[in-house]
């Protein structure tokens, strides 16, 4: 099985860029980077400067999943029978969202204009940040940091879709 | 349906452990191998030949020679002695 949207809270996220798009502590919105280490209730996100330490509760991640067809073809049509509450935040487009709440910390006005020049410019360029080429292949996925509440080796085994009724 | 999913959850975390210790993260390097190690405990899946020669039994770390591990061959053996000073010792056909 593939790294595709709807495996994605069961499958390994180390490596993954991330963006956080949502966080109880404002001052962590807006963070992205590569998730370094996740831990039970964590993750630890590298910006190209320091590490960064994200919990998972009341946050929003924003994966970018590079290439794969068969990556795309599931994001045309998303799991239709998510119906649990802690669901419904997740979603997956295939391009940046309008980053309406994700104004980075220490920059003013929109925040579109330094994810082409502001990202470019730091110093993680280099090792294939893969938001610098929003090329067409690259699906964002947003997911409830509640669903992501798991030890890392356990999150494959019932990650996300329990087949118990939750209320 | 699970097994395949961490199937390739042990193969990423293979190449993310390397590049970790291509990198000096060392420790890093090591989280990756116990979880790779942890998940193919869980779904009963055993760890890729490549992987369980290239990873450090003592002390977890991914091995990569001439950076933390020394390799040489001796006796139809290869030997591959880590900086942690653990030896691990296995038969090559020739």
């Amino acid at each position: 099985m593939a790294l595709t949207p709807d495996t994605l809270t069961r499958h390994e996220l180390n490596g993954l860029p991330v963006r956080v798009a949502d966080a109880a502590n404002p001052d962590l919105v807006g963070i992205s980077g590569r998730v370094v280490i996740e831990t039970m209730k964590t993750f630890h996100v590298d910006d190209g400067r320091r590490v960064r330490q994200v919990p998972k509760e009341g946050s929003r991640f924003e994966f970018a999943i590079r290439n794969t067809d068969d990556a795309a073809r599931a994001s045309v049509a998303p799991a239709a029978d998510e119906a649990a509450g802690a669901a419904e935040a997740s979603g997956s487009v295939s391009q940046l969202g309008t980053e309406t709440a994700g104004v980075r910390p220490g920059k003013s006005g929109p925040s579109a204009a330094p994810r082409s020049q502001g990202r470019g410019a730091s110093q993680h360029d280099g090792d294939g940040s893969p938001r610098a080429d929003e090329c067409e292949d690259t699906v964002y996925v947003t997911v409830d940091g509640t669903r992501l509440l798991s030890r890392p080796a356990a999150r494959t085994e019932r990650g996300g879709d329990s087949t118990w009724q939750s209320d | 349906m699970g097994a395949d999913i961490a199937a390739e959850r042990i193969e990423r975390l293979a190449e993310l452990a390397a590049a970790a210790t291509d990198e000096g993260e060392f420790d890093r390097s090591r989280e990756y191998v116990r979880l790779a190690r942890r998940l193919a405990e869980r779904h009963r899946l055993s760890l890729p030949r490549s992987f369980a020669r290239s990873t450090c039994d003592a002390c977890d770390v991914y091995q990569r020679p001439g950076v933390n591990v020394r390799v040489r061959v001796q006796r139809g053996r290869v030997i591959r002695r880590c900086d942690c000073g653990a030896t691990a010792r296995y038969p090559y056909r020739d």
